[in-house]
């Protein structure tokens, strides 16, 4: 579903100035350098994790009581060996009350940052992950580069992750503009979010109306993976319907833009009249 | 120090080991250099292991590097292996950040290296050792001088208050 255009996938970025490279193949090294691209293509397009919000690390070590008073800031410690995955770093912090406790998720992710940089994270998040800022980028369209530093930026299983994905994929919905995504990394991600809070609807449209029926059906397949216990799954077993009726009996029982979604089948079924009289 | 003269006036030790070493071998090859120790450091016996900290910064802005260094060598000077850092000065979160190569140090532990009193506190304050005694007399002593300077600003306060009622706002304690 995710799709695989090559043009989009390989379209250039604002890198320097370098004249055209053009090279002189036979129809047998162009196929092979077509498969090759393909290949690369589909390692590009693997979906980032997705996972549940990480629970907040609250683990006090020792309690010194007799430390109170005595400095003024806390003291974080972090372990600098080398060969310790980062998930297993001891990062401690001493308090000024003297209690000695394991280091929150963002204390940890700043420290990690400080001692072992990763390319393209920073410190100190840059502030345009912050709700009021992330108007301002959708409205230039430019969720995929959003998204792209999110995924430099933060843990998969951090809050502003998950929140800064929600927001971007609330917008899109909101706003139709599911072809963003399209043929990017980031397309599976929106979809198992809209499908499981059962927003499929206007995606479903979007597919019917570019004549992505295959598409169509396997997001409806994958709807009643996800949610088998609904009606239009239940149908769907008994009588292992295939292709465009999967899609009548999932508008029929399930979505709540009914009217639209017939009214796009129906476009796409004269479409396929014409073209296949003419 | 400048290259010396050809000619070998009669000097202190140490000026003429050095202008031995510069004329013998300038620019040896690094396992040389290795070998050779300062002269300070050629005493026949003595000197170990230490973990300490090294100063380095710029005036008015210290910053600690925990060095495993021989004990007879300068504290800023060449050391055996770094074994992580301190910034005294709290960064913008109000935190001392400090890093430790806990692999390495238990290395140099396991060697029979020493520790300096401060890196000892250090390593208390983290957890990797137990708290350092002194530590704790420390913040006893600053207690203790904390509650002798409230109830001598509190003592006085009562005093000015008791003596001069009518003049204006008195001491805040």
């Amino acid at each position: 579903m995710t799709g695989l255009d090559l043009h989009k996938v390989f379209r250039p970025e604002k890198k320097g100035l370098k004249p055209p490279h053009y090279k002189l193949m036979t129809e047998a090294q162009l196929e092979e350098a077509t498969r090759k691209a393909i290949e690369e293509a589909k390692t590009k397009l693997i979906m980032p994790p997705v996972l549940n919000e990480r629970e907040p690390i609250d683990d006090v070590l020792a309690e010194d009581k007799i430390l109170e008073g005595t400095e003024t800031a806390k003291y974080v410690f972090t372990d600098l060996s080398y060969s310790i995955p980062h998930r297993e770093r001891f990062i401690v912090v001493r308090e000024p009350n003297g209690v000695l406790r394991k280091a929150t998720w963002e204390e940890r992710d700043r420290m990690i940052q400080i001692f072992f940089p990763k390319e393209g994270r920073r410190v100190i998040p840059p502030t345009l992950f912050k709700d009021e800022k992330l108007g301002t980028v959708f409205q230039q369209d430019r969720h995929e580069d959003v998204l792209n530093m999110c995924i430099a930026q933060f843990e998969p299983d951090s809050p502003d992750y998950i929140r800064v994905h929600h927001r971007t994929y609330e917008d899109i919905e909101k706003h139709g503009k599911y072809d963003l995504l399209r043929s990017t990394r980031h397309f599976g991600g929106m979809v198992w979010y809209l499908l499981s809070r059962k927003k499929a609807d206007g995606l479903l449209i979007d597919m019917i109306n570019r004549d992505l029926l295959d598409d169509a059906t396997s997001l409806i397949t994958l709807y009643h993976m996800l949610h088998p216990e609904c009606q239009s799954a239940k149908k769907a077993k008994e009588q292992k319907l295939q292709g465009v009726d999967l899609i009548k009996v999932f508008v029929k029982t399930e979505s709540q833009r009914e009217g639209y979604i017939q009214l796009a089948l129906q476009a796409y079924e004269e479409a396929m009249a014409t073209s296949s009289a003419s | 120090m400048t290259s010396s003269p050809s000619t070998p006036t009669p000097s202190s030790h140490r000026a003429a080991s050095f202008r031995l070493r510069h004329l013998c071998a300038p620019r040896a090859g690094r396992a040389a250099a290795m070998v050779q120790l300062g002269s300070r450091l050629l005493r026949g016996r003595g000197g170990h292991v230490i973990i300490r900290f090294a100063l380095g910064g710029c005036t008015n802005r210290p910053f600690f590097r925990i060095v495993a260094a021989n004990s007879r060598r300068a504290r800023d000077g060449k050391y055996l292996e770094q074994l992580g850092c301190l910034d005294p000065l709290p960064n913008a979160h109000g935190e001392k950040v400090a890093g430790l190569n806990l692999e390495r140090l238990r290395y140099w532990l396991g060697c029979g290296a020493q520790l300096s009193r401060p890196a000892e506190k250090l390593l208390g304050l983290a957890g990797f050792l137990p708290l350092h005694p002194m530590t704790v007399t420390g913040a006893e002593r600053l207690r203790r001088r904390r509650q002798r300077e409230q109830q001598t600003e509190a003592a006085p306060a009562d005093g000015s208050a008791e003596t001069d009622t009518g003049t204006g706002t008195g001491t805040a304690p």
